[in-house]
């Protein structure tokens, strides 16, 4: 089974749909900002999408206003997927395409908020007063409701790898016949529930993060929005890539630091060659979960030794955009499809001494080279991997 | 006109073990006791033995209430547990880590409890599973809001029978915290947990269900009473219907809510059955 690829997009702090984002990663201009959120004293950087404050959403959407559906409606309107969307439906029928969306966080800045302001008597005030925002379904309804899209909604929040795992269940949902196609995506958005959580974890750097460095002193937080849509390869003629393989696993190890011997993530990334059914010699180009903390960077190192030689390109985008969180997986899904495009690979912004460790290193200048088989990968809290694997759709 | 859901497709699993937990009844015998008229004492111990004891002292009660469910479905129906995908789902989330969270964010925000921020993930219950019964097999963790039996039980379904693989579907929701009575005001903590495994001919499972989405809308506001307490807001509870199916081998069919316009249907069939198939 593959899937094609329809129209894709992605919002993060490195621009507000693709062209934006494919100039920054083109010329080598981060996104990431000090952090400038009034409500948080943290000495970081951030990567905060411009101006999401300021989005209004439709006028019968208003009742789930948050700042994660903002950030849900100001990704919808780039590169033309809302058209896209109406075109499958008129197709195909709204019925027959399903939804399913990652976040790690959903809408809680809104419930965040309405416990800064809770009434005397312990209830939420009125205005906060929103069942459809207050939970973790928040995105999926929302998108449902935005798009009109009747089929099946399915929110996935398995931390960092929510949004990889959209394109598992997605392909399984479609091999399965339950729907022709699925509007997959990502919403997570800055919240202090997330800055002080990944600081009390003493996880969040104070200066830019530097993927794969040996000066790596942690994550920066970001933001960020995709969607894609994947459809049965007849649905979709004039795709220009395929999703191949996915695969996910479990650490079984600890909460928050991953498995030692990179176990959980060598199992999700050979599980996804093996669904492709190709080599790991074969993949060109591996878009990194990266992050830029200790654990997470030298572990995955470790892991990517024992599958590839260092002929695989291999490179962290979060120096550009921060760490997306459940929406790492889409934001990266969307970035390793442009590299495909462009026959450019992001070399690793902010590595400049790469950490002489690690038996695997990473690519840290952009490279144009034609790919022809890419990978990314999403590991996340609890142990929780996932491996995408992309091709030609004409190969 | 094309008609509606013309074209989604039918789907067999087989129910190989249930689990289930409320203060009302610690486990599937007890269900089914209370079902039959036994009187419900009401209790709020939980102790999964799957966890060692003292981690089970640091495992929030969303957690444990988790594992207490799977474990049970598992051992009944006699599966290693570490063998098996997961796929957990909640409408509302951890509200109890939530409600810490966000008052300790309003008032002292670098004092955020690391632990318990690491706890408040989602995935929280797949990922204590995993380490506590040593699984390297996919873990899911979804929401529907007041839909999730329903999208918990249909990703199952079609993971099961797409990857041929056991897979063990667990929802639950927790008593809501005062703040959150405005926007969802569970009143009891319900979890329960179903092993789907792929239908086989030879096996001998609990039920055989077959499901499929229809549009149809379902009345969610609908009482779900047991003895007299109302489960109806715990969005966990829509699966009781399903269960008191099961546990009076009752092969009729029934609906539970998808989305506002559609529904999941489930038929029953108990043939395969043998006819002392409970735990």
């Amino acid at each position: 089974m593959r899937l094609a690829i329809g129209q894709y997009t992605a919002t993060s702090a490195a621009g507000t749909g693709l062209v934006e984002m494919r100039e920054a990663i083109h010329e080598r201009r981060s996104g990431l900002r000090r952090n400038d959120l009034e409500a948080c004293d943290l000495d970081t950087w951030i990567g905060r999408v411009a101006n999401l404050e300021e989005v209004a959403l439709p006028d019968s959407l208003t009742y789930l206003h948050s700042r994660n559906n903002q950030l849900a409606w100001l990704g919808l309107q780039q590169d033309g997927m809302l058209d896209a969307i109406a075109e499958l439906k008129q197709r195909i029928g709204s019925d027959r395409v399903g939804v399913i969306i990652g976040t790690s966080t959903s809408s809680i800045a809104r419930t965040e908020e309405a416990y800064a302001n809770l009434l005397p008597s312990g209830a939420m005030p009125p205005e906060y007063c929103q069942p459809e925002v207050h939970n973790l379904h928040s995105p999926g309804i929302f998108v449902s409701e935005a798009t009109g899209l009747e089929g099946p909604s399915m929110t996935i929040s398995t931390a960092c790898s929510s949004s990889a795992k959209v394109f598992a269940s997605a392909m399984r949902w479609i091999s399965h016949g339950l729907v022709d196609a699925v509007l997959v995506g990502g919403v997570d958005s800055l919240c202090m529930s997330i800055l002080y959580g990944f600081n009390s974890l003493e996880l969040v750097s104070p200066d830019l993060c530097r993927p794969f460095d040996e000066r790596r002193n942690g994550i920066n937080i970001g933001e960020s929005c995709g969607y894609a849509i994947l459809a049965k390869e007849d649905m979709i003629t004039d795709a220009q890539f395929s999703l191949l393989g996915y695969g996910e696993s479990s650490d079984a190890y600890h909460m928050s630091h991953p498995h030692p011997d990179g176990k959980g993530a060598v199992l999700a990334m050979s599980q996804a060659l093996d669904r492709a059914g190709i080599a790991p010699n074969v993949i060109d180009y591996i878009n990194l979960h990266g992050t830029a903390s200790q654990a997470n960077d030298r572990i995955e190192a470790l892991a990517l030794a024992q599958l590839f030689s260092e002929h695989t390109l291999a490179s962290s985008t979060k120096a550009w955009t921060g760490h997306a969180l459940g929406a790492a997986g889409i934001l990266e899904a969307v970035i390793t499809l442009e590299a495909m495009r462009y026959g450019i690979v992001p070399g690793t912004l902010n590595c400049d001494q790469p950490d002489p460790d690690f038996a695997f290193h990473v690519v840290r200048e952009n490279v144009q080279r034609p790919l022809r088989y890419a990978m990314t990968n999403s590991f996340g809290f609890g142990g929780n991997n996932a491996t995408l694997v992309f091709g030609h759709a004409d190969d | 006109m094309r008609r509606w859901f013309s074209g989604m497709r039918m789907t067999r699993v087989d129910i190989s073990g249930v689990g289930v937990w409320s203060e009302q009844f610690a486990n599937w015998e007890e269900f089914r006791a209370v079902l039959g008229g036994s009187e419900a004492v009401l209790s709020s111990a939980l102790k999964p033995e799957l966890i060692p004891p003292k981690e089970r002292r640091r495992a929030p009660q969303a957690v444990k209430m988790a594992i207490e469910v799977m474990d049970q479905a598992c051992q009944m129906a006699g599966v290693d547990p570490s063998g098996v995908a997961t796929v957990f789902a909640s409408g509302m989330g951890d509200m109890q880590i939530t409600d810490y969270m966000c008052r300790t964010l309003a008032s002292t925000p670098r004092l955020v409890s690391p632990t318990r921020f690491h706890n408040s993930v989602h995935n929280a219950s797949t990922g204590y599973w995993s380490i506590a019964t040593g699984s390297h097999a996919p873990a899911n963790a979804v929401s529907g809001y007041s839909h999730s039996v329903a999208i918990a039980i249909l990703e199952a379904a079609v993971q099961a029978s797409e990857e041929n693989i056991p897979v063990l579907v667990v929802v639950e929701e927790l008593a809501a915290p005062q703040p959150f009575k405005s926007v969802c005001d569970a009143e009891l903590a319900f979890a329960a947990a179903l092993l789907l495994s792929p239908s086989v001919a030879a096996s001998s499972p609990m039920a055989s269900m077959d499901i499929k989405v229809c549009r149809s809308e379902v009345d969610i506001s609908a009482p779900l009473q047991v003895q007299g307490i109302d489960y109806s807001t715990n969005f966990a509870a829509n699966i009781l219907p399903l269960l008191s199916a099961v546990a009076a081998q009752d092969a009729a069919g029934l609906k539970l809510p998808l989305s506002r316009r559609t529904a999941l249907q489930f038929s029953l069939s108990m043939e395969r059955a043998p006819r002392t198939a409970h735990a």
